[in-house]
């Protein structure tokens, strides 16, 4: 629970396709001026969850309250409380970023002066200012997505739905992205922001809520999740030929207390993860693991879902 | 209302930039209009001008008497160019090369045939490549043989009588006479090919609009800029009111640039009574943008559109007359003219052209207005389920 007056409180929530469980019966609340993270793999039900937020699709069960409004039953003053940024580019690609960015304004009822100091200044926001009126289709990826978040900012919504603004694009762009995003909260804008790169939710986020298959298996702060795995060392080797059977093996090793296979190699925790390296090393070469690095690090939100899920964010 | 008119305007703004629909909603029309009418019809106030050939081979009486006869006609001059000629050879090759459209070769021993009164015969030689040229040129030949034919009997019958009366038979008659009579018909309600097509053309490409608005609505849904609009605090009806407002004002632009255009480079003339033009134009662009609704419920993807509204189009364009008039179809296709958006709209153009009023073309109008509620009421509805 948040100590701040919540804005957005979800209790109950289900939504359901046939015998699937999109979103299996999560509560959260999110408080006034907080930042907000659901973070979990892709299908995990974070856009789901988003979108029933926004009002864009009605849950199975269940009810969602923005602001003091039911988004069934008020679901245009929910809207107008509302800002969202999509996962996908939504934007005219032929009309220039101005063009775009005053036709979303209007969507939300800006007119005449007050709709053009907002594009100007949500342009301003997001770095975009000199580019105002040019094509999106002649920007980059980055840029697109910059774009995007300023036709969700421009009407200065209470409450900001961010899904995925980060995904398919370069560093840079994606610092410039978190660096908005924080200003923004900085103003006042209590932002949702649903992400499956765990080190931007952590970065981000006032409190974190992960989900998987449909549920919330934990939330609360970074730190509060930390605590979760005990304070346990992530133990990351990049090794070639690592094995379902070599993480099994590494289990029952001393001094380690979680193991499982990762994309380049295997994922360990510890509780003292300096002091287990040289069992781990042993144990792999003595089953023909060939190593080819071995980092250390503190616990993670990462080693948080792989305590509680036995996978990693990416699986 | 005013966010719907909003949603029309952005989607106008946006389908100016579509170079493609630019193209197949005014370049090609116009240009079918030009080629199309070029190809099937004069253009306003060129002549018929036909080159033809006498070859008298007889150098009798008789054969001068038919070139004189034929030189002499009154009217002939004016479509026919005639040559006489000495060479049938050479007229020959001129006409089957085509620089000569027919040639009338008199033979030899025809003066001897006549004054013994036995049979004789004159040739046609006709360019098949030429038949109305050929054909007219055969018919003065066969004019003249008649009037020579009668000529000949009048003399005998004139002889005879006189030697029957014991006195002299005159030395002549008078000479053969073979004219063309002009008979101006009138051509006010005629419509050349240019208006013909014009018609057509604007009546099928009208429809095309209605594949535009269903491409901009399935690329909406794609780029979850459709999601956006449903997530701002704007009422679904405006959304999709505003997506088939948004056809509707670009079908009757196109309208308009189409009825400029063809005025302006072909010459052509819609009518005394321009408000019933529009009025069919409106109507028939209502009925697009209630086809757009359909295509945008029943397509998933540009791809099934850009196959399914192609086949529906041309199937209304072929039934409605767009392309050949609709007495050229088959018995048992013309039933399927009434269904057809294409037939309501082309056969109301057409009779504006031939000086139809509003109240004249009332009921395609009617027609027309009917078929876009139909469109847009199941449109809207399948929209809606998605």
């Amino acid at each position: 629970m948040t100590a701040a007056r919540p804005i957005v409180e979800a209790r109950g929530l289900w939504k359901r396709y046939g015998d699937v469980a999109a979103v299996d019966g999560i509560d959260f609340s999110v408080g006034e001026g907080e930042l907000f993270g659901l973070l979990g793999p892709n299908g995990a039900g974070k856009t789901t969850t988003i979108s029933m937020l926004a009002c864009l699709i009605a849950p199975t069960s269940g009810t969602i309250v923005v602001d003091g409004h039911d988004c069934l039953t008020e679901p245009m003053a929910v809207k107008r409380t509302l800002g969202i940024v999509p996962q996908e580019v939504a934007l005219y690609p032929t009309l220039s970023a101005a063009q775009n960015l005053a036709f979303w304004g209007r969507m939300y009822g800006l007119r005449g002066a007050s709709l053009r100091s907002a594009v100007d200044e949500a342009l301003e926001l997001v770095g975009l200012a000199e580019r105002a009126h040019e094509r999106i289709e002649r920007y980059s990826g980055g840029m697109k997505r910059r774009v995007n978040i300023a036709a969700g900012i421009l009407h200065r919504p209470r409450v900001l739905l961010m899904d995925e603004p980060t995904v398919g694009i370069d560093p840079q762009s994606r610092n410039h992205i978190l660096e908005t995003v924080r200003r923004l909260n900085d103003d006042g804008v209590t932002v949702v922001y649903t992400s499956h790169y765990m080190e931007e939710v952590e970065a981000l986020c006032d409190r974190v809520a992960i989900m998987d298959h449909g549920k919330i298996i934990a939330s609360g702060t970074v730190r509060e999740l930390s605590d979760l795995v005990g304070g346990l060392d992530v133990i990351t080797v990049v090794a070639d030929g690592a094995s379902e059977a070599d993480a099994a093996a590494l289990k029952g090793c001393e001094g380690i207390a979680e193991a499982d296979v990762s994309d380049d190699g295997l994922r360990l925790l510890a509780p003292r993860g300096g002091s287990a390296l040289a069992s781990v090393v042993r144990m792999l070469e003595g089953r023909g693991v060939r190593i080819r690095s071995l980092t250390v690090t503190e616990p993670d939100l990462e080693s948080v879902f792989l305590h509680l899920t036995g996978k990693t964010l990416r699986d | 209302m005013g966010a719907l008119l909003r949603i029309a305007a952005k989607d106008l703004a946006v389908l100016v930039r579509d170079k493609a629909a630019v193209l197949v909603m005014l370049a090609m029309p116009l240009g079918l209009v030009f080629i199309l009418g070029s190809a099937l019809g004069p253009s306003a106030g060129a002549g018929f001008d036909a080159k033809v050939a006498i070859v008298d081979l007889d150098s009798g009486p008789a054969g001068t008497r038919f070139v004189e006869g034929i030189l002499a006609a009154e009217g002939l001059d004016e479509v026919f160019d005639i040559e006489v000629r000495s060479d049938v050879g050479e007229v020959r090759r001129d006409v089957s090369r085509g620089d000569l459209q027919a040639a009338l070769v008199i033979p030899d021993g025809v003066s001897e045939a006549v004054a013994v009164g036995a049979p004789a015969v004159l040739e046609v030689l006709q360019d098949p490549g030429s038949q109305i040229a050929a054909g007219m040129w055969a018919g003065v030949a066969r004019a003249t043989a008649s009037a020579a034919s009668a000529e000949i009997v009048a003399r005998r019958v004139v002889a005879q009588q006189a030697l029957s009366r014991g006195t002299t038979p005159p030395v002549d008659l008078a000479p053969i006479v073979v004219s063309i009579e002009d008979t101006e018909v009138d051509t006010a309600s005629r419509i050349s090919a240019v208006g013909y097509y014009t018609a057509g053309m604007t009546g099928m490409f009208l429809l095309f609009g209605a594949m535009f608005g269903a491409f901009a609505f399935v690329r909406e849904r794609r780029e979850q800029t459709f999601m956006r609009m449903i997530a701002a605090p704007v009422p679904a009806w405006a959304i999709v009111g505003g997506k088939a407002t948004g056809v509707l004002l670009a079908t009757v632009g196109q309208f308009v640039v189409l009825l400029a255009g063809t005025s302006a480079l072909f010459g052509v003339r819609w009518g005394a009574h321009p408000a019933a033009a529009v009025a069919v134009g409106v109507a028939e662009s209502a009925c697009a943008a209630g086809l757009a609704m359909v295509l945008a419920g029943i397509g998933t993807s540009e791809r099934s559109i850009g196959a399914i509204a192609p086949a529906v189009i041309m199937l209304f364009a072929a039934t409605g007359g767009a392309m050949l008039p609709v007495e050229a179809l088959p018995a048992a296709l013309r039933p399927l003219q009434v269904v057809s958006p294409v037939y309501w709209a082309v056969q109301g153009f057409l009779d504006v052209m031939r000086g139809a009023s509003w109240a004249e073309v009332s009921t395609n109008v009617a027609t027309l207005s009917g078929m876009a509620v139909v469109f847009l009421t199941f449109g809207i509805w399948r929209v809606s389920r998605r």
